[in-house]
Formats: C-alpha cells, sequence, structure tokens
C-alpha cells in the first residue's frame, strides 16, 4: 500500500493545519488556564463555561459560530480583511482556527491540573529568597507545570487532527486547502471508488493519532509521571 | 532592637495577636503546636497580611504605617519547617537561587564549607535525607544575602545526631554573621540552648 | 392493581408504533421542502407520516449500499440509483423517474443582476478573487451537473480553481446566502426555495445530461406504506406538490 501525492498533500495540511493550530493557541490556552486556577474573579465560573463550550457543543454549531464572526461577511472576518489582508474563509487559515478553538478546552484544562498542582509555597520560598513575581512564575510556576503544557499540546494536536465538524461547516471542503485527514476519508467515502482511498487514508490517522498518544505518554512519563493527561 | 513585632490576624477559626520586642542575637517564639508561630513567621517574611500591627526588624519597617514591603523587598532568610528545596532545580542551583542580589555576604564555598554541602551539590532535593534538605535549605536563606533569619521548627524531623550537629551550626551562624534570627520550637530544651531571648506563645 | 394497570398501559403504548410503522425515506437535499409537503398530505389521508431524511444522493446511495434499513430511495441523478440497483438493493419495477429540475447560476439576493449563460460566458471575470459555491463536483449530483454544464460551456478550466464543493446542494445554497461565495451553483428548485438568493442565469439543457429524480422501493423495505406512499409521490396528485415547488413533472 503506498500513498499517492494527492495522499502526501492531504496529510502535509492536515500536520500544518494541526500545529500551526496548536501552537497559535498555546499562549491563549496557558493564559487562561493560570487565570482559572489562580484567579477570584466574579465571572470566572462564567470564563470557565465559555472556554468549554466547543467540548460541549455539536462542532457543527461550533462551526457555524466560527462562520458568522470569522466569515468574509462577518463582523471580525470583515475586520481582519480589510485591516490585515488576512482572509480565513476557505482557507487554511480557518482550518488552522477551527482547530485550535476545537483543541482549546483541552489543552486549558490539562495546563491548568498542572499549575494548581504546583505547590503555591514553593512560589512563596522563591519570594522570600528575593524574586520578584514575574521571576518565581518563569523560574517555578512556570518549568513546574510543564507536564501539563506536553499534555495539551499532544492532546490538543491529536485533536486537531481528528477535526471534522467544525472545520466542514466553517470552510468547507477545499482540496488543499482546508480538506484534512477526515474531510478527506469523509469525501473518499462518497466517491463512487472511494474504498481504497478510505482504507488508506484511515490508516494514516491511525498510525498518527497512536504516534500522538505514545509521544504524550512518553513525555509524562520523563517528567516524571504524576501528571495526568484529563 | 532585633525584632519588633505586634501584629494580629484572623485566621479561619483563630485569632492571633502576637507582640513582642527583642535585641537578642536568636530570639526563640516557643509554643505548642498549632499556636500560629508559622503564622507570625509568615506574617515578617510578607507571605501573610496582618489585619492591623508594626513589624520592624533591624530598624527597618517592613510593615505599618501605611508600609507593606512585598517579600523580595523584605530581604529575609526564611528556612522553612519543610525545607521547601525547589523539586526542578539540583542543590547548587537552589543554594544559588537567591544569590543573584549584587551585595553577597558570605560567598557559596563558605557557606558549603560551614554547612557540609560539597557532596551534595549535584544532586537532586528528592534523593536528600531530611537532615541534608535542611541544611541545604539554611545554605539558601544564608546565601540570599539576608538582614535576618526566619528559622521554623529546624531540627524538627531530625534524629538526635543530625540536630545537635545542626544545632552547633546554627550557633555559628550567630556568632559569625551577628543577624538577627528569629526562631520557632516547641522544644523546650533547643529553644534554652540557642535564645537569648523567649517569647512564649499561647493559643 | 394499580401497578398492573401501569404495566399493561406501558406494553400496549410500546406495542402502538408496531401497527403502523412508517416509512423510512432517504431523499436528495433538494427535495426538502416539497417532500415535506407531500410527506403532510399523504398524512392527512390517513396514514403514518413517513420519516424524512434529507443529504447528498451521493452520502444516502454509499449508506443504502452498506445496509441502511431504508423503504425509499429518491436520488437526483440517474448513475447514483444505478449504483444501488447494481448493488442488487432495489425491487425491481419500481424505479421511476417523476420530476426533473433545472440548473440555474444564483447570486446573494442584494447584489443579483442578471446574465446570459451562452459558451464563453465572462464566469472567470465575474468571480473576480471569490468562489463559486457547487455540490462536490465528483459526487454530489449537483455538482456533477455543474461541472458538466461548465465543461461544455468552455469555461471549466478558467474556473475550477474557484471551485467550493459543499457536502450537498444545500451547504452550497447557504454559502452564497450568506454572501460567502459570489455566485453558486442549484437547482432551480433550491433559488425558489430560498429568500437570500436570486437567480441570476438558467443553464441550457443542452448543457448537461437532463436532470431526472428516479424514486424506488428497496429490497431492503419493510413498512407496509412504504410502496403506497411510492405510488402516490409518483400520481398526478404527487407530482402536483412537487410542481408547486418547481419541479417539472415527468
Amino acid at each position: 500500500m503506498t500513498l499517492s501525492p494527492d495522499d502526501w498533500e492531504v496529510i502535509r495540511l492536515s500536520l500544518k493545519v494541526a500545529i500551526v493550530g496548536v501552537v497559535l493557541t498555546l499562549p491563549v490556552a496557558f493564559g487562561l488556564a493560570y487565570v482559572l486556577a489562580r484567579g477570584r474573579f466574579p465571572g470566572r465560573i462564567l470564563l470557565d463555561a465559555i472556554v468549554h463550550l466547543p467540548l460541549v457543543l455539536p462542532p457543527v454549531v461550533t462551526g457555524w459560530i466560527l462562520l458568522i464572526l470569522f466569515g468574509r461577511t462577518g463582523p471580525i472576518g470583515g475586520w481582519l480583511d480589510r485591516i490585515f489582508g488576512v482572509t480565513l474563509m476557505f482557507r487554511w487559515t480557518g482550518a488552522a482556527l477551527a482547530a485550535a478553538v476545537m483543541a482549546l478546552p483541552l489543552m486549558v484544562r490539562a495546563i491548568r491540573l498542572s499549575i494548581e498542582a504546583v505547590d503555591r509555597r514553593l512560589e512563596g520560598a522563591a519570594r522570600s529568597l528575593g524574586a520578584s513575581p514575574w521571576r518565581a512564575f518563569r523560574t517555578i510556576t512556570l518549568p513546574l507545570s510543564l507536564p501539563g503544557v506536553w499534555a495539551g499540546l499532544v492532546l490538543g494536536f491529536a485533536r486537531s487532527l481528528g477535526e471534522f465538524g467544525a472545520t466542514i461547516s466553517f470552510v468547507s471542503n477545499i482540496p488543499g486547502q482546508t480538506r484534512t485527514l477526515p474531510i478527506a476519508i469523509y469525501t473518499a467515502l462518497q466517491l463512487p471508488d472511494g474504498e481504497s482511498a478510505v482504507v488508506r487514508l484511515a490508516l494514516v490517522s491511525v498510525a498518527l493519532s497512536l504516534g500522538a498518544l505514545v509521544a504524550s505518554e512518553w513525555l509524562v512519563r520523563r517528567q516524571g509521571g504524576r501528571a495526568h493527561v484529563l | 532592637m532585633s525584632f519588633e513585632v505586634d501584629v494580629a490576624k484572623r485566621l479561619s477559626e483563630a485569632e492571633i495577636a502576637v507582640s513582642f520586642a527583642s535585641d537578642a542575637g536568636v530570639t526563640a517564639l516557643f509554643g505548642p503546636s498549632g499556636s500560629g508561630k508559622s503564622s507570625v513567621l509568615n506574617m515578617i517574611a510578607g507571605l501573610l497580611a496582618p489585619d492591623r500591627g508594626k513589624i520592624v526588624v533591624g530598624g527597618e519597617t517592613l510593615f505599618g504605617g501605611g508600609v507593606n514591603l512585598p517579600p523580595e523587598a523584605r530581604h529575609a532568610g526564611y528556612v522553612f519547617q519543610d525545607a521547601r528545596l525547589f523539586p526542578h532545580l539540583k542543590v547548587r542551583a537552589n543554594l544559588l537561587y537567591g544569590a543573584d542580589r549584587t551585595d553577597a555576604v558570605m560567598p557559596l564555598d563558605e557557606v558549603v564549607a560551614l554547612l557540609g554541602l560539597g557532596p551534595l551539590l549535584g544532586r537532586w532535593p528528592r534523593t536528600l535525607s531530611g537532615g541534608e534538605a535542611q541544611r541545604v535549605a539554611i545554605g539558601r536563606a544564608l546565601l540570599s544575602n539576608p538582614h535576618f533569619l526566619l528559622l521554623d521548627e529546624p531540627l524538627a524531623s531530625l534524629d538526635r545526631a543530625r540536630a545537635e550537629e545542626i544545632m552547633a551550626m546554627i550557633e555559628r551562624v550567630r556568632d559569625a554573621l551577628k543577624l538577627p534570627i528569629l526562631y520557632v520550637s516547641h522544644n523546650r530544651a533547643e529553644v534554652d540552648r540557642l535564645a537569648g531571648q523567649v517569647v512564649a506563645i499561647h493559643r | 392493581m394499580p401497578v398492573r394497570r401501569l404495566v399493561f398501559l406501558l406494553l400496549a403504548l410500546l406495542a402502538a408504533p408496531a401497527f403502523a410503522a412508517p416509512p423510512l425515506v432517504l431523499a436528495a437535499a433538494s427535495l426538502q421542502e416539497s417532500l415535506n409537503a407531500a410527506a403532510d398530505i399523504w398524512a392527512a389521508r390517513h396514514h403514518a407520516r413517513p420519516i424524512l431524511s434529507f443529504a447528498s444522493s451521493s452520502l444516502l446511495a454509499k449508506q443504502i449500499d452498506a445496509g441502511a434499513p431504508a423503504d425509499i430511495f429518491i436520488s437526483a441523478d440517474e448513475p447514483w440509483m444505478d449504483d444501488v440497483a447494481r448493488h442488487g438493493l432495489v425491487k425491481l419495477g419500481t424505479r421511476v423517474s417523476f420530476i426533473g429540475n433545472r440548473l440555474v447560476l444564483v447570486a446573494p439576493a442584494s447584489s443579483a443582476r442578471p446574465i446570459a449563460i451562452k459558451p464563453g460566458f465572462p464566469l472567470a471575470r465575474l468571480l473576480g478573487d471569490g468562489k463559486l459555491a457547487m455540490g462536490e463536483v465528483n459526487s454530489v449530483p449537483a455538482g456533477k451537473y455543474g461541472k458538466e454544464a461548465l465543461t461544455r460551456l468552455g469555461l471549466w478550466d478558467a474556473i475550477a480553481s474557484h471551485v467550493v464543493g459543499a457536502d450537498n446542494v444545500r451547504s452550497a445554497l447557504a454559502l452564497v446566502e450568506r454572501g460567502e461565495a459570489p455566485y453558486g451553483i442549484v437547482y432551480a428548485t433550491d433559488a425558489l426555495a430560498s429568500k437570500g438568493v436570486k437567480i441570476v442565469g438558467v443553464f441550457p439543457e443542452t448543457s448537461h445530461a437532463p436532470i431526472t429524480y428516479p424514486v424506488a422501493l428497496l429490497t431492503a423495505a419493510t413498512s407496509p406504506d412504504a410502496e403506497g406512499f411510492r405510488r402516490f409521490l409518483i400520481s398526478a396528485a404527487g407530482k402536483a406538490v412537487f410542481r408547486r415547488y418547481g419541479f417539472q413533472p415527468k
């Protein structure tokens, strides 16, 4: 079984979309995780709920909301187009946004758990030794919460690779731009002789997912093993 | 005056109110477990804010009269009861964590010699025994150029031989560095041996 | 004993549907409004209202081939019904192509201006850097007809890179309604059903294979009502319902 040039294009696109989506989401996810873990402000529960929306809403609804906001005729999409010349509609950038939004709750959860597990008394010790709050964060909190960051990254990456509903309802199914792996399998399913393509791409999908899970386990063990993924 | 402390704080069920002034080299806070001794140290170190009061150490106002210095500005050398070494840094890095302030009082080699830390420098904190960790914690506090030391039951988890060693070290530090030292313990024997003045705390 | 009565009532309620199992109809997406209207009329004649499921004919055919337990299939083109028939899943003698449709070019209602669709008409220039929303051109009937028409008119190569292939013709329609695509190719009936788009041109019938909808009973059919509903659809009264929505009775 060999992969055709079209197959490789799909795989490259999926990897590009997933990596970009997850990397751009990481600072946002970390910030939200920190605020939710440490903050005490009115509306914290509401923020927590909003962050988890993509996890519980039907993906098609999430995609539709993205379409309304970020489409060419949407408030944010139109603004991005006018001011920055950035188009999300029908492009891999939109697919990356859909992947990022769907991965966000998983990443926030993993990172938040890790931050909550950092003993705040260690931060107090750092402060007593002369560290400013920023230095205590940078040298104590951040390194100690890295297991959650890695777990979040890998989870988010795996989720992005498998992202389908929000992507297809937001940026449709454009070969080379938004036809990621799951969408390519879905398309092949509807072609008269698509079975062989379905099998090939499904095997690739399984291989990538297994690879991501194994990497996640290895990272967790390497860091000392106590961090949970969810 | 080494220590002028007059603070009150309401904590969940109990109210802590402590007031003392001392000029001794080592001042002891003596009282049973749970009487709030650690909370007093936390207030002096700036990790806990008193509801009201005044804290002046070595002539410098840390709290009171509108002043509330953040912990990093108080120059407290705080040795915690559970050492609280940073688990992701080796012993050497732990020791040097607070040491990049420009006016170093004791160089690393001297502290290492004083506390016998040579063989431990390349080890991870989780591989240390209770006594070894406690010695590293003392070294770390000393190396952060403290203006005063806060020792919270530093001998609590040690066996007799180790406790003897550390007590001797504390005496050496007291005599060599001339820093105000506030020593918390519920052990009368330690307190009697080390302290110039004893402040008793009741529940 | 009140408990015994409750149990009897529960069993009776559970058994009730078995007496009049409505037919499950898998139908092309473009039939949404018209088939619902036909089902309403059928139900008004004291039958169980059929259960309707709409999607692209390609997706439905694949599901039927894979064993989906449906009673009736209505496809938007002949090849997909042929596909199901090749798998031996069509009940012989029940396949009838009963209505037809036209292929149109649409634009958002706010910007629509009429265009004459003939060989070489300037579609690429009209699109600019915008997209042409169609059904997926290799599988969805509306997309296949569209590609065929554009190829016959000599325009396919010029605009192929502009095409957004949607899951089904209704998704393509939605893209134009939202203004995300300046033009789309859908059925005349879709345009009529939507207030958000206007027809700017009609594809000549010579530019594509005739658009006909075959309906057939499936070998997996279990509902006793299925054949009756199929007969109603292909009757004069049934076709009249579809004519109201813009289809051409055959």
